[in-house]
């Protein structure tokens, strides 16, 4: 009896994962289209005090004179 | 640019102006500081010392936002380092200061519970209570 297995060597049990991994990763790519829209950056736990923010309130002010463009 | 090109890509333009919600003026499409992001009302300033997209908004107002919060982060890490702060502690203490003088009105802000909110008027732009 022949074995079908035999006959596809390419179908072997490192091929299978590979390509089930590689129609993921094409499939992957589409996930991205319909991204919901989240800030990439916000910290819900500041725990400042008014003491620090005082402290800082000088060097802030400098750095918006110094990069204008970004602040 | 070849002709039909250039009408391919200006009716690409028309159509994204009238199916998009917001109304993406040539200005918002240049808008690349953070006053002018600001100013074309599709970002906005955060609690946290960062600028947020407000809604919708093209990739390319995305990719701006980004990139300016990426040069406000350093800028808050090297303050941080300094003063032997936290560099959360320098956002904060950066948005006191833009919702206390930057914020005009027509423009969106946001508080420490997340939802954006826009300047009407010329009332003052309420505060995070850490902000003196």
């Amino acid at each position: 009896m022949s074995d079908p297995m035999i006959k596809a060597p390419f179908m072997s049990s490192v091929a299978k994962p590979l390509i089930g991994l590689a129609l993921a990763a094409t499939l992957a790519g589409c996930i991205e289209l319909n991204a919901p829209d989240r800030p990439i950056e916000i910290n819900l736990n500041i725990a400042i005090s008014q003491e620090v923010v005082v402290r800082l309130a000088q060097d802030v002010r400098e750095l918006r004179e110094t990069n204008p463009g970004a602040f | 640019m070849k002709g039909p090109m250039k009408f391919f890509l200006a009716a690409a333009a028309a159509l994204t102006a009238v199916a998009g919600g917001a109304s993406y003026t040539a200005a918002a499409m240049q808008a690349r500081t953070a006053a002018e992001l600001r100013a074309s009302h599709l970002a906005g300033e955060q609690f946290d010392g960062y600028l947020g997209v407000v809604g919708e908004a093209p990739g390319d107002v995305r990719a701006r936002v980004n990139s300016i919060n990426i040069t406000r982060r350093a800028a808050y890490t090297d303050v941080a380092g300094r003063r032997r702060v936290k560099i959360e502690d320098v956002g904060a203490a950066m948005a006191c200061e833009i919702f206390a003088t930057s914020i005009l009105p027509g423009q969106y802000y946001m508080l420490p519970d997340g939802i954006w909110r826009q300047r009407l008027g010329q009332a003052p732009v309420p505060r995070p209570a850490y902000c003196v």
